[in-house]
């Protein structure tokens, strides 16, 4: 009886499972809530075509999927240096420029990168800045500066806030924040420089409640934390969710004068795209300035589109962490890929780092 | 034993709450009116609403019910032949084979299969997770049959045979009824196991294929909303039913008889 009634179900799931699709259909492999519903709704009238989504949470997942033999996919969203990795990977389609006349309204600051000279395989989609967070009620009261690094590794400021500072746990961000506060590049591979960051992070690990790359939003909204290490998109929702619950206090993104990481997603084309048309007509699709807006309103992306900015909440656009003024934004750096023996020596060191006391 | 000790009651009860509390949570706040998991604030259905116009969420989990009903399905009936052969036959090589998928890493498992596969030029998507997730629930329901079978009677089937029962009549009335509370089992802890298996289907996933942990997993970076709870209490609520269903039907499945008269 329950044969029968498992044979029923697996009948009923073969028949949901392949539905008759005569219309058709982009396959984006995209990050989590990061593109607007209503810009999907629009490309998919403009196309007639449907948009499908799948998830990825990080670049490793997504190179590690894409090296084992993964295809279907049209469009990715890498940030840069994975881009560097596919290209070098063979793993992505050179872009028909001709089909792309939106690439105008780009920002030439954000185009012909290291990392993609010329932007033959990828364009810029958005961005992220890694900065301080804070609660601004409680930073206030307790005098604390919130436009240096040294808030988040110097004991003398940490000692008035310990237990209620997190910050990112990710080696590489850690330590580009760490590099930047002692003065150097955030892409510094001295070992040496790599010794005093490490030491910078021991010293000041003992008034961290936590490495948090996931919660920590969430710990801002409430109030448990006052003092993050974070992305600016995750410290603009902190502020959005807190404002929604009513809390007596702001989050704001304080931005360091020593400067910080700033990483750039880009859309890529797969190698095996099924279709590449499709692909290229929303690439030139998202690079129109209202869609691109979309992205920025919904959850406080940075954006390197020109057009953009008339449809951005003013609100958005005067977040330095999220449009940086051209002093900061000389400060800002994007992060590189480390060769084997450089992630080896970094592995090492956090590891050291996670393990001591 | 009629009198049970205190101790016992408590331990009992520790051990309860420490297995359902947890899933309590998880159903009182996806009725909670903030969108972060932190706090009480009021009771709303608005998660629910917002559950069903969620065709993304919803598909989903859809996936992921297909998917356990048929990999539970296939396994058990595979694994319960498993499990029958190694009881019956001395094989060495036959545990090996069967058993190997449980020790193998996961992550091993899922990228293997992902190069298998496109190696097969098999197209990714519900069937490649599904015959994943049949591939290395086998294993568990082998374990579970083999168990159950080498605490049976053996002399039973033998009588039937002396009867003049042929073996297929033998085994489908009087071992297959024997060793079903363990095969029922066996299903169960597959459908379990491939609903909340996230390495290996995220690697023979294809585009567009998403499963609820998938799902979920990817929202974490943007923290988890109360919708999830949602959906979360919807499965177990299905789940459940699906095990009243099994008693009902059988009402012997989940009592082990056998071991008390021994």
């Amino acid at each position: 009886m329950i044969a029968r009634i498992l044979a029923a179900a697996f009948a009923v799931g073969l028949a949901c499972a392949g539905p008759a699709h005569a219309r058709d259909e982009l396959h984006l492999y995209n990050w989590n809530n990061y593109i607007a519903p209503e810009t999907v709704k629009r490309f998919e009238s403009v196309c007639q075509c449907d948009v499908v989504q799948t998830y990825y949470s990080d670049n490793e997942e997504l190179l590690a999927k894409l090296a084992a033999g993964a295809t279907g996919y049209d469009v990715l969203v890498p940030t840069s240096n994975a881009v560097q990795a596919l290209i070098r990977g063979g793993q992505l389609k050179p872009l028909d420029k001709l089909a792309l006349p939106n690439l105008k309204n780009v920002d030439p600051a954000y185009l012909n990168t290291p990392f993609d000279p010329g932007n033959q395989y990828s364009v810029p989609y958005a961005m992220s800045t890694t900065i301080i967070g804070y609660n601004d009620e409680k930073i206030r009261e307790l005098g604390l500066p919130t436009d240096t690094w040294a808030v988040i590794f110097d004991p003398k400021y940490l000692e008035k806030v310990k237990g209620r500072v997190t910050v990112l746990d990710s080696a590489n961000e850690l330590f580009a924040a760490a590099l930047k506060y002692l003065g150097y590049s955030a892409n510094d591979v001295d070992p040496a420089h790599w010794d005093a960051a490490a030491a910078v992070i021991r010293k000041a690990k003992p008034y961290w409640a936590a490495f948090n790359a996931s919660s920590y939003i969430k710990e801002l909204t409430v109030g448990n934390i006052w003092l993050v290490h974070g992305y600016s998109n995750d410290i603009f929702q902190a502020n959005q969710d807190a404002q929604a619950a009513r809390r007596p206090f702001h989050i704001l993104q304080g931005i360091p004068k020593e400067g910080a990481v700033l990483a750039v997603d880009n859309m890529v084309i797969d190698k095996n795209a099924p279709r590449p048309d499709l692909a290229l007509k929303f690439i030139n699709f998202m690079l129109d300035g209202r869609n691109s807006a979309d992205l920025t309103n919904l959850i406080g992306s940075g954006n390197p589109n020109k057009d953009a900015m008339r449809y951005i909440k003013p609100e958005i656009l005067k977040l330095p962490a999220v449009f940086p003024p051209p002093d900061f934004q000389k400060k800002l750096e994007q992060l590189k890929d480390l060769t084997v023996a450089q992630r080896r020596l970094r592995n090492k060191l956090w590891t050291e780092i996670k393990a001591s006391k | 034993m009629r009198r049970r000790s205190p101790w016992l009651r408590a331990a009992a009860i520790f051990a309860y709450a420490f297995l359902y509390v947890p899933l309590l949570i998880v159903v009182v706040y996806s009725f909670n009116d903030s969108r972060l998991n932190a706090e009480w604030v009021g009771f709303t259905l608005d998660w629910y609403r917002k559950l069903a116009s969620d065709t993304q969420m919803l598909t989903a989990a859809g996936n992921s019910l297909v998917i356990g009903l048929v990999a539970s399905f296939v396994s058990t009936v595979l694994g319960t032949m498993a499990g029958v052969a190694m009881h019956r036959q001395r094989l060495r090589l036959l545990p090996i084979l069967i058993f190997a998928p449980i020790a193998i890493p996961e992550i091993l498992m899922g990228v293997s299969l992902l190069i298998f596969f496109v190696l097969l030029n098999v197209t990714l998507g519900l069937v490649s997770v599904a015959l994943a997730h049949i591939a290395f629930c086998i294993g568990f329901v082998a374990i579970v049959v083999r168990a159950r079978l080498a605490g049976m009677d053996e002399t039973l089937t033998e009588a039937a045979r002396d009867c003049g029962a042929s073996p297929s009549r033998a085994f489908r009335y009087v071992t297959l009824p024997l060793i079903m509370p363990g095969v029922i089992a066996g299903a169960l802890m597959a459908f379990t196991l491939s609903i909340d298996d996230f390495v290996i289907t995220f690697f023979t996933a294809g585009a567009g294929t998403v499963t609820l942990p998938l799902q979920i997993y990817s929202m974490i970076k943007i923290s988890v909303t109360p919708e999830v709870n949602a959906v979360s209490t919807l499965l177990m609520l299905l789940t459940l039913l699906l095990i009243i269903m099994a008693a009902k039907l059988s009402p012997s499945l989940f009592r082990s008889e056998g071991e008390a008269s021994t």
